[in-house]
């Protein structure tokens, strides 16, 4: 008899492997009940196939949903490496885009100037943010998950009020959104601009600084083991605060990338649950930097097929309920990549002083 | 406790003959990864009595105990109960069949308190109970099987001890009939030790069994019937207790005569003692939170070239005493001066200038458990080249630390990637301590330095830390064995209720001198070392 057993660890190859079958599993879940409802799932599947990564137009709007889930997916998982959770990046995206726009809105000048500017003050803004959490938890060790949390909501209301309040668009008349902002971030590709190679750029420049810095080993062992940091004099409570205002600089640059990139103004709502997503990203990504852009990657993909499937009638609810499930299936991938067999129990044929078995329990 | 006091009814009881053994391994082998932990282990422990296994560090010990509690799988071999061959895939089902195993490292969840932690994952914990129902629960059990525990105490705030007899408690609550120790005294203080050796024999005297691993040989001789020995992962054989000696069974451990040296002989060209302290304290107290004066108005001197000792019984101020001196806590009051000037404050600037810290506790505080060897090893030495330097980490020349850590430790190790936590207990305590004794160019400070070590390892320590001394490095050794820290020291701290009670040269000290003074019993009145004066015999 073949015997599992769970493993502390799990290795990267076998969290792949299982999350493949999980994906696989997924689709063949939704086709069959796609299927039953009397949809034409071959159809349909052509369909994303063709949307997402079969077409010009697909690629480019993968690349544009992942450049700010790369931004706030590193975001949560620069927290994650020193022990924390970073839930604010919502928040701090939304400040991100508050600050890109009123420098964008306000700032005359050449965009040479004011795209720097722009990101300068999103980065800023984003820091302020997550200043309150920060200090909280460094002084005074008051939970981070919370605080950023409840910051989110604070941050959705701003926006609007600004939104629909002072910097509302008095020429169009728009509703809950600023007038156009009148530069952008230039385009490289189609649609995707420039912010899309630089978060890629982001995501592999923070990978090295954990892995090759002393800076990022600190950071590594304070998560690990805030004991084993203490004992060797790491300035742990410098290196929290360090890691907790980079994330929210980093979430915050993905609302300036959105803002300057996409959208071109301020808009209610915008973050679109990015920050949020941020966090799935970021299990997704097991506290790697580097694995921040494909799980970013899967993510858009999700995101993408679900827009593709709204077009065709099925309902936001439904696109949600399978976005769920695929997450669901590759968390319950991930637990079991923590299995391994291990040998049944053999007899050795060497033993002689073995009494009589009587029952095998 | 002697020997006399036992009472009649606490000796082995008599088991009618062709009773099979509780338990019975046959042929069991565990590999792991590059690793032979196990190979062809057959042993067998019999109701009504105490097994001792014994073994080197990384002997497999550890992982033979906890194939047996389902917690890994044998890949070959087999468990007989009571006669029937079993097998378990987790502790729970091991537990469910009467066999509980007490941790090398507690597995208790600190912040529960103690009557949460019994009634956590058992299914006779009555649903939706209040804790006033779980705490008379275990008041009860703690009565009933002579553990005395506060059931409303948080864990975090036990000592170790304490901790120990939860862990118990929680074992024998759920009906163990054979209880596994993995070296249960380690952590615990003589007082500790003779209760739970009482609580054993009368354990045992109910027919149950016991199966207990220690590395200290005169305990072994005190507590068990028979003793198994393991080396390399395979069995040498099983004696009675009352046939072996603790010569014979630290020879037949390690496999050689181990040879105890006069550690406090000086080498002919050792570096004389120094003159000028390397580190000292002045009028040092440390406040606790709750305002307790843990350590109050030390005076103490270390001085290059010497080995002192501190005795001491455990949480008398050790622990701040140690924190002071390798600065991870600055005193409340008065002065640390590291080479005859004020010390920078901080752990990292005393480590930078030659003071190394072996702590009590190391898989917990000098090391991150998850993470890989050559991070764990880099610990002391990331901010300065070959492996630090201008920001960075260089990964490879901390794998080449890691191994050359390794090699002086005689520690193999399959996989320098693989989670420390993997390493038996005493490879990982030898690890630490060589980390150490690299930086420690000044002073090395060893808070019961010979924890969980074999004793062929102990030897090796002592050594490395006479030739420390020889070098002309001031060593500071915690610990609670006095016949340790006779052998070693040149001179001798004594603590209790966080005072100095007196600085004794070893010359002069004898183990009832000592006991004494740890007792806070003071010197004599004429003496003229009034206690808590931290009076310096140098
Ligand atoms: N999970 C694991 N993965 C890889 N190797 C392991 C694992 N657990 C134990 N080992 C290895 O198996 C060997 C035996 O370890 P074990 O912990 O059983 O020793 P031990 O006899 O208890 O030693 P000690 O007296 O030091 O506690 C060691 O070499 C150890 O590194
Ligand atoms: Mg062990």
């Amino acid at each position: 008899m073949m015997r599992f057993q769970r493993f502390p660890t799990a290795p990267a190859r076998l969290v792949l492997a299982w999350r493949a079958a999980a994906l696989v599993a997924a689709a063949l879940i939704i086709g069959v009940l796609l299927a039953l409802s009397g949809r034409n799932v071959f159809e349909l599947a052509e369909l994303v196939l063709k949307s997402t990564i079969g077409s010009r137009f697909g690629l480019e709007d993968l690349a544009l949903f992942m450049t700010p889930l790369i931004l706030t997916g590193s975001a949560v998982t620069v927290t994650s490496r020193i022990g924390l959770w970073n839930i604010g990046a919502e928040g701090q995206f939304y400040l991100g885009a508050i600050g890109a726009a009123g420098v964008g809105l306000y700032m005359p000048g050449s965009p040479l100037l004011v795209l720097p500017a722009m990101a300068i003050v999103a980065m800023l803004c984003g820091v302020a943010w997550i200043a309150v959490p920060t200090l909280a938890r460094a002084w005074a060790g008051v939970n981070e998950i919370i605080t950023t949390l409840l910051l989110n909501f604070v941050a959705g209301l701003l926006t609007y009020w600004l939104a629909t309040g002072p910097w509302r668009d008095r020429v169009t008349g728009a509703l809950a959104s600023t007038g156009r902002i009148h530069v952008a971030i230039p385009e490289m590709w189609g649609v995707v601009h420039w912010g899309f190679p630089v978060a890629l750029l982001i995501a592999c420049g923070l990978a090295a600084i954990m892995t090759w810095t002393s800076w990022g080993y600190e950071v590594r062992i304070s998560g690990a083991n805030p004991g084993a940091a203490r004992y060797a004099g790491m300035p742990m409570r410098a290196r929290i605060i360090a890691v907790m205002l980079l994330s929210g600089a980093l979430a915050a640059l993905a609302g300036m990338f959105e803002v300057a990139g996409t959208v071109h103004r301020l808009q209610g709502g915008m973050a679109d649950n990015f920050g949020y997503l941020g966090i799935v990203v970021a299990v997704l990504a097991r506290r790697s930097c580097l694995a921040v852009i494909p799980a970013a990657l899967l993510m858009a993909l999700i995101l993408d097929a679900g827009i593709v499937l709204q077009t065709q009638q099925l309902a936001a609810t439904v696109v949600l309920a399978i976005t769920g499930l695929v997450l669901l299936l590759i968390a319950i991938g991930d637990e079991l990549a923590h299995y391994r067999p291990v040998a049944p129990a053999i007899r050795p044929a060497t033993s002689s002083s073995r009494p009589e078995k009587k029952v095998t329990a | 406790m002697a020997e006399h006091d036992i009472p009649a009814g606490i000796t082995p009881p008599s088991v009618p003959p062709g009773t099979p053994p509780v338990l019975q391994l046959v042929g069991i082998s565990k590999y792991f990864p590059g690793v032979i932990a196990n190979e062809d282990v057959s042993l067998d422990v019999r109701s009504g009595e105490i097994l001792a296994l014994l073994g080197e560090n990384g002997a497999g010990k550890s992982t033979l105990m906890n194939v047996v509690t389902g917690i890994y799988q044998a890949d070959a071999g087999e468990m007989i109960l009571d006669g029937y061959g079993v097998q378990f895939s987790s502790p729970q089902e091991a537990i469910r069949a009467g066999i509980g195993m007490v941790h090398q490292h507690f597995r208790l969840v600190p912040a529960f308190t103690v009557a949460e932690n019994i009634h956590l994952g058992w299914s006779e914990t009555p649903k939706n109970a209040s804790s006033a129902i779980l705490e008379a629960r275990t008041k009860e059990l703690s009565e009933r099987f002579g553990f005395p525990v506060t059931p409303s105490a948080r864990v975090e705030d036990l000592s170790a001890g304490e901790q120990q007899r939860v862990e118990i408690l929680r074992v024998l609550a759920r009906k163990a009939r054979l209880l596994i120790l993995d070296e249960p005294t380690a952590v615990l203080t003589p007082t500790e030790a003779r209760d739970l050796f009482r609580a054993l024999r009368a354990f045992r005297a109910e027919g149950n069994a016991v199966i207990i691993i220690s590395h200290k040989l005169d305990e072994v001789m005190e507590i068990s019937d028979r003793v198994t020995i393991l080396r390399g992962g395979r069995k040498i054989g099983t004696w009675k207790t009352t046939e072996c000696s603790p010569r014979m069974l630290a020879a037949t451990m390690v496999g050689r005569e181990i040879v105890r040296q006069n550690l406090l002989l000086r080498s002919e060209n050792a570096a004389p003692r120094g003159t000028v302290a390397e580190l000292s304290l002045e009028n040092v107290s440390v406040r606790d939170d709750r305002g307790v004066n843990t350590l109050a108005d030390v005076t103490l001197n270390v001085f290059g070239g010497e080995i002192l000792g501190i005795a001491g019984v455990a949480g008398n101020g050790q622990r701040e005493l140690t924190e002071v001196l390798t600065g991870l806590t600055a005193p409340t009051r008065g002065q640390v001066l590291l080479g005859g000037s004020p010390a920078k404050s901080g752990a990292a600037a005393f480590a930078r200038q030659g003071v190394g810290h072996i702590p009590q506790d190391r898989l917990h505080s000098a090391l991150a458990p998850s993470l890989g060897i050559t991070d764990n090893m880099a610990l002391r030495e990331y901010g300065q080249p070959p492996v630090g330097g201008d920001g960075l980490y260089r990964a490879s020349a901390a794998l080449a630390l890691a191994r050359e850590i390794a090699d002086v430790a005689e520690v193999t190790i399959p996989d320098f990637a693989m989670p420390v936590r993997n390493l038996s207990g005493g490879n990982q305590q030898r690890l630490v301590a060589r980390r150490e004794i690299r930086i420690a160019d000044r002073v090395l400070v060893a808070a019961y330095p010979s924890r969980g070590l074999d004793i062929g390892a102990i030897a090796t320590m002592h050594r490395y830390f006479a030739d420390l001394r020889d070098q002309g490095v001031g060593i500071v050794v915690v610990s609670e064995d006095l016949e340790e820290l006779l052998n070693l020291s040149d001179r001798i701290g004594v603590l209790c209720h966080g005072r100095l009670m007196a600085v004794l040269d070893a010359v002069d000290a004898d183990i009832e001198r000592i006991g004494l003074l740890m007792g806070g019993r003071t010197e004599a009145p004429g003496a003229g070392m009034a206690a808590g004066q931290g009076a310096d015999l140098s």
